[in-house]
């Protein structure tokens, strides 16, 4: 019995994995919202370059920005600070890091982006931090 | 001089001292509940008086058994023999170095004034202190008690009456406490549990 | 141990099961995408997929489907902006209600009705039979791209247009096929989109209500926190055909019903913190439960108000309304932190952040000063709402509230509330023209009331019940906030305070007679000392 439960676990964890197709994911603003203001700005507030508004960047900025995907000037890059394993660092200090661990890592990209671009400066509802 | 005979027994000096420092800082965290000062902050002194409450609570379940078991609790049973004579000693005599009247034994070691306040204090002020003080402890649970409609205030304004009494009490206990044959000779009664005569 | 479980339980089981426990929603095997927090995808939907001209166009297409929905709109506060108190009789609403921010809605329907639940009210024509003006995208909007500019009677701009006319300002069309393909549950954002923005502006009115709500951390409200509970409004204020309960007209100060339990018939108010919490929630002190039968939750589980970063209004005097620069134009003042702190159209305010509210006994009842009635005392404060309560009613609670306090106009001659037109870009409109007997005029002629022609200024205070923003247990308030003198509750009779209240008789008594022992003490000590001086016998070498 134990070992026909276990057996089905890893097929239906095979099953979950493989399941990921290339089907368009429908952005979630909210969780972009959630996790730009509890992962980005809480950082960017205790780093010297200050908060930082989506509305301080057009649309177009920021989907050039996202694609270059350059962040400090290149030291790095954005992809980083939204991946499983950076996620899983801060987690026990990040609540939203938290909340968030197990989402894909391009899914969570694309919320960002969505929430970004509408708070850009030309976006439906411009954001500011808050 | 010179004599000395043997009062107070390792457990009543123990119950005396622990009963004291507990009733001082009772009386010191009740002062701030109260209003009176700022020491620990209301919320410590709260909890501070609640823990001394209990741990009071404690030792008088141990001195309860320890006087009833002895037999001590015969030291508090009141008399009027040379009640007037102790009472004349302490408003003249003592002025004119006369002798106390009295003359303290193991067998009877309070003086009648002692008996007649130390028995006030026990039917008295505790009780009053006893009482409100366990409704103050307990006020959570008054809805379940049936004391849902009974009001703070008595309780509160009768727990303080206890407590100006006791501190009377103290003062006038602190002072007494030199009027032994020498200014040390009581204190260090309690202390060794032998008593100068 | 989760898997062993179900698997117990069947095969098929365990493959429903599973999917519905991922948050994500990948699918399983080769099935389509899924999504499971809902069962309908509206954006799957062929009524939906078209061009929209209009609002009401839409809301045709949701009712083709949703046939009872206009209907049951109909009957709420949302819709008829009409209340009925059925305890004091007091006809209520913002319909014919005053208040002391923008005042009153009569005359000025375009402006306020950008925040109704439907389409077109722009004049006390409105058709509230209306099935296609009811906007079911103000509450059911996903996208946070659905807005509904003042000026136009709860219409939300299709087409990119200038607003006002002739500002130079172009309002940007919303793509509403999109609002209304991803239509979903109502949100903080939905509900956010009127509630957080009250008397003109983020925070203004509520002060325990502002946009800092629409995803707020755990410190500022420890059940909406968007990274853990992440409540809706709803989740509280829970609502049955459309009508979303809990009610600032008919609040309920004490919650003597406990839990709401599944199975269990209730009617009582779903929003209160006793219908989850139940009424001694303290496991650990029960000391604490004791205080809720004196205190509201809030009292001590909301330490102030305002806390979010957005500044609420804590005074409006429309009295110093009316300058003018040299120019001739209209004045706006604002204060260090670039907070407006005077409009020549409106007067000044005062603003306040991390407010601690006040504190009064509280039952629930709440009583309006209507157009109708009469001030008396033009030189005391009228309230414009009066919150019932004492402490012996065996109804009240201490509760927390902001009291918003004013200046507005009054009729010296009839002794009423006046009702100005204030917005609207006309001849009489107040914010334009600044003439206040014009826009009392006709303000008071659209709401059928008399007017005298002369405008007097009284003072107004009105009350609101303070109930959201719980902070975590850590931060709610320690007990030397009211446990002192001139604590919080300095002000509220009818209960004793350790610390705060003593009798004054027992004190001095009790300290005199402390007083008198060591007085006592000290004399009868001297006197020992004195008397022992005198050489009388060889004893004395001990004193």
């Amino acid at each position: 019995m134990k070992s026909a439960s276990s057996l089905s676990a890893a097929v239906l964890l095979a099953l979950l994995g493989s399941s990921l197709s290339a089907n368009a994911y429908d952005a979630d603003w909210k969780r972009g919202r959630i996790y730009y203001r509890s992962v980005c700005t809480s950082c960017h507030v205790a780093m010297p370059i200050g908060t930082v508004n989506p509305s301080a960047k057009t649309m177009a900025e920021w989907a050039s920005y996202l694609q270059a995907d350059k962040h400090a000037k290149g030291k790095d890059t954005v992809k980083q600070y939204l991946s499983k394993s950076y996620r899983a660092s801060i987690k026990s200090a990040n609540k939203a890091a938290e909340k968030f661990a197990d989402v894909p890592d391009q899914e969570l990209f694309d919320d960002l982006k969505a929430f970004v671009t509408k708070g850009a400066k030309d976006g439906d509802t411009p954001a500011t931090c808050s | 001089m010179g004599e000395r005979v043997y009062l107070f027994k390792g457990f009543e000096r123990f119950w005396h001292w622990t009963q004291a420092a507990l009733i001082l800082f009772l009386m010191l965290s009740g002062f701030e509940i109260h209003g009176s000062y700022t020491l620990f902050g209301f919320e410590k002194a709260v909890a501070c008086h609640n823990f001394a409450a209990w741990s009071l609570v404690g030792l008088w379940i141990f001195a309860l058994f320890w006087h009833l078991t002895t037999g001590e609790w015969r030291h508090y049973i009141p008399t009027t023999e040379k009640v007037l004579l102790v009472a004349k000693y302490y408003s003249s005599g003592i002025f004119r170095n006369e002798p106390h009247p009295f003359k303290p034994s193991a067998l009877n070691k309070h003086n009648p004034l002692q008996r007649l306040t130390y028995l006030a204090v026990l039917l008295l002020v505790s009780p009053l202190l006893w009482i409100t003080g366990w409704l103050y402890l307990f006020h959570g649970d008054w809805n379940a008690w049936g004391l849902a409609d009974l009001p703070l205030a008595p309780v509160a304004i009768g727990h303080t009456i206890g407590a100006f009494l006791m501190l009377a009490f103290f003062v006038s206990h602190l002072y007494l406490v030199t009027t032994g044959p020498t200014m040390t000779s009581q204190i260090k009664a309690m202390i060794t549990g032998w008593e100068e005569i | 141990m989760k898997f062993h479980r179900l698997v117990l339980a069947g095969r098929f089981c365990l493959l429903a099961l599973t999917s519905l426990l991922m948050t994500s929603s990948p699918a399983i095997g080769d099935a389509k995408p899924l999504k499971l927090s809902t069962t309908a995808d509206h954006s799957k939907y062929k009524e939906l997929q078209r061009e929209f001209s209009s609002a009401p166009e839409v809301t045709k297409a949701c009712l083709a489907c949703h046939t009872e929905a206009a209907g049951q709109i109909h009957r709420t506060k949302h819709w008829r902006w009409e209340y009925l108190n059925p305890v004091s009789g007091q006809k209520l609403g913002k319909k014919t209600i005053l208040n002391n921010f923008c005042i009153s809605v009569a005359s000025n329907y375009s402006a306020c009705t950008s925040c109704h639940i439907g389409y077109g009210w722009k004049d006390a024509s409105f058709d509230f039979t209306s099935e296609e003006n009811v906007d079911c995208l103000v509450c059911h909007d996903t996208t946070g791209i659905y807005k509904k500019p003042p000026g136009l009677a709860g219409n939300p701009v299709l087409k990119d247009t200038e607003l006002p006319p002739g500002s130079g300002k172009i309002v940007k069309g919303i793509d509403i096929a999109k609002v209304a393909q991803k239509v979903g549950k109502s949100s903080r954002d939905t509900c956010g989109s009127c509630h957080f923005f009250g008397g003109g502006g983020d925070g203004v009115k509520h002060g325990d209500l502002d946009s800092s709500l629409a995803a707020p951390v755990r410190e500022l409200d420890v059940h909406m926190d968007a990274t853990g509970l992440d409540f809706t409004c709803a989740s509280c204020h829970k609502t049955s055909s459309h009508d979303v309960a809990g009610s600032r007209y008919t609040p309920t100060a004490m919650d003597k019903e406990g839990v709401h339990i599944r199975g269990k018939e209730d009617k009582s108010n779903p929003a209160t913190c006793v219908s989850c919490h139940d009424n001694a929630p303290h496991k650990k002190e029960a000391r604490l439960n004791q205080h809720a039968s004196k205190l509201a939750c809030q009292t001590c589980h909301i330490p102030e108000f305002a806390r979010g970063g957005v500044a609420t209004k804590m005074q409006w005097d429309w009295s110093t309304a009316g300058e003018r620069d040299a120019e001739g134009k209209q004045i706006v003042r604002k204060d260090e932190k670039g907070r407006i702190i005077y409009e020549s159209r409106k007067g000044s305010f005062v603003l306040g952040e991390n407010v601690k509210p006040e504190y009064l006994w509280f039952n629930g009842d709440v009583r309006y000063t209507l157009e109708s009635d009469k001030i008396e005392n033009a030189d005391g404060i009228v309230r414009i709402n009066s919150l019932g309560g004492r402490p012996d009613d065996g109804k009240s609670l201490i509760w927390p509230v902001k009291v918003f306090r004013g200046a507005q106009p009054y009729d010296p001659v009839n002794k009423i509330l006046l009702k100005p037109h204030t917005a609207g870009n006309d001849d009489t409109g107040y914010w334009k023209n600044l003439v206040w007997d014009k826009a009392i005029a006709t303000g008071m002629r659209d709401a059928g009331l008399p007017f005298s022609g002369q405008v007097g200024f009284v003072k107004t205070e009105m009350f609101w019940p303070i109930t959201h923003m719980v902070a975590p247990k850590e931060k709610a308030l320690g007990c030397g906030e009211c446990h002192r003198d001139n604590g919080r509750l300095a002000g509220v009779t009818g209960v004793y305070l350790p610390g705060r209240d003593a009798s004054k008789l027992v004190d001095t008594l009790g300290w005199g007679l402390v007083l008198l022992a060591a007085v006592g003490s000290l004399g009868h000590g001297l006197m020992r000392l004195l008397s022992r001086r005198k050489p009388q016998g060889g004893d004395m070498k001990n004193g």
